[in-house]
């Protein structure tokens, strides 16, 4: 196995930010305010996800991204476009459930990390063959922007898929700092999250509090 | 593995786009059937495994018929599908990065809506630019109004890439549209919209090669 991956993956940060999808052509601001205010001495992962933004540019806020320096073991992931991804030499892609396969991008970009989208069983077994690096599981809680798709998924059933798996899952979908122990609990590598970032008034500080939980 | 480095077609072609109502597969085929050189997937709401999936077959079906398989915006599904080449819009990744990922083996081509898109392109290293709306069209919003044969006469004058011309072509235009200097016209209703796809890319094949005679 590649060394670079087997190192990248053995020290995956435990916390994962979603940006909000909410950006606009002229206004890559929130993710990179977000990406200035990261706490020194603790590692994140960055998972940009900017449905709205065409191809340029969402190479050009990757490349921005990019240009920021980061704490320490901060890794950058964009949303399934490895060819974005190595264009910016971002450190990975994360896939939705519907995305091209990660056996198949891997013999095209094998130094990326690939992260995997799992609603269910089949899917968590089409990610292992895949070979992914680290799975994202949600919603765990109920959050409002995920409603349309029915009830969250609970924490039962986050305890069986991380029991099923000897990869990394990160837990997503209405995490706090109160609940995000119970995910922990349950068997989870670590917690992802979106809306909680978005006051960057407090964001340091949530991170900060949130790590507090978030040792093995 | 040296890839095979795929080559434009040296005489006047046809480009068969996609149509996001339809699937694309029968539609290369019956496209490809009637003599079309190329063609390009494009669909912006499929999913990359959607994607991926069809981009193997047609460029399957592609090389069966000796013509180029292009993929739309999407370098990625072209790098993972093996296709000849991507088609890239102003909005999509720029041409230095996209020939970065790509190499020189694979075409890269280029919309533009100007003389000034056009000569950027080139300089850029684009290998063919899509050259349009030349006449009104239906299947695509334009908010410009069309450039007319005029403009693409003078483009194909001043730019020495192959130009596809792109808008409106129809049977009864594709052949001007030759005569005003552009390598191939691409169509995307004229075909998909015909009741035999097939027929309608041969008619509009004859109608490209009789502007040789």
């Amino acid at each position: 196995m590649n060394d670079n991956r087997t190192k990248k993956k053995a020290s995956l940060p435990r916390l994962c930010l979603i940006s909000s999808g909410e950006e606009c052509a002229d206004n890559g601001t929130l993710l990179l305010k977000q990406l200035a205010l990261l706490p020194r001495s603790l590692s994140c992962m960055v998972q940009i996800r900017e449905k709205k933004l065409d191809a340029k540019e969402l190479l050009t806020l990757a490349r921005k991204a990019r240009e920021i320096e980061l704490p320490e073991g901060t890794l950058l992931l964009l949303n399934e476009r490895i060819d974005l991804a190595l264009a910016a030499g971002l450190d990975g892609v994360h896939l939705p459930e519907n995305a091209c396969s990660a056996t198949v991008l891997r013999t095209i970009a094998p130094a990326l990390i690939y992260g995997c989208s799992i609603h269910s069983h089949s899917a968590l077994q089409l990610a292992e063959e895949a070979g992914a690096d680290y799975l994202l599981f949600g919603p765990v809680f109920d959050t409002p922007s995920k409603r349309i798709y029915g009830p969250p998924q609970g924490l039962e059933k986050l305890g069986e898929l991380c029991q099923a798996t000897s990869l990394p899952v990160f837990a997503l979908g209405g995490i706090t700092p109160t609940n995000a122990p119970l995910c922990m609990e349950k068997g989870a590598y670590g917690i992802a999250a979106l809306s909680l970032f978005h006051d960057t008034a407090r964001f340091a500080e949530t991170i900060e509090e949130l790590y507090i939980h978030l040792n093995p | 593995m040296t890839p095979m480095t795929p080559v434009m077609p040296s005489s006047p072609f046809l480009c068969v786009i996609t149509d996001e109502a339809l699937c694309p597969i029968s539609l290369a085929e019956q496209a490809l059937k009637g003599g079309a050189a190329m063609i390009q997937l494009r669909h912006k709401r499929a999913s990359g495994n959607q994607l991926f999936l069809w981009a193997i077959e047609i460029c399957k079906l592609c090389h069966k018929y000796h013509a180029l398989c292009i993929i739309n915006d999407r370098v990625d599904i072209a790098m993972a599908s093996n296709a000849d080449g991507v088609h890239l819009g102003q909005q999509d990744m720029p041409i230095a990065a996209a020939r970065q990922l790509l190499g020189h083996h694979r075409i890269i081509g280029i919309s533009a809506s100007s003389l000034k898109e056009a000569i950027q392109a080139q300089n850029d290293g684009a290998d063919y630019i899509g050259f349009g709306h030349i006449f009104p069209t239906s299947s695509k919003k334009k908010d410009s109004a069309p450039l007319g044969t005029e403009t693409l006469r003078q483009t194909t004058t001043l730019i020495s890439l192959p130009i596809i011309a792109i808008g409106g072509i129809n049977h009864e235009n594709a052949a001007s549209l030759i005569s005003c200097g552009a390598s191939g016209v691409a169509v995307i209703s004229a075909i998909s919209r015909a009741p035999d796809q097939a027929l309608a890319a041969d008619k509009l094949l004859c109608s490209i090669n009789s502007s040789l005679s």
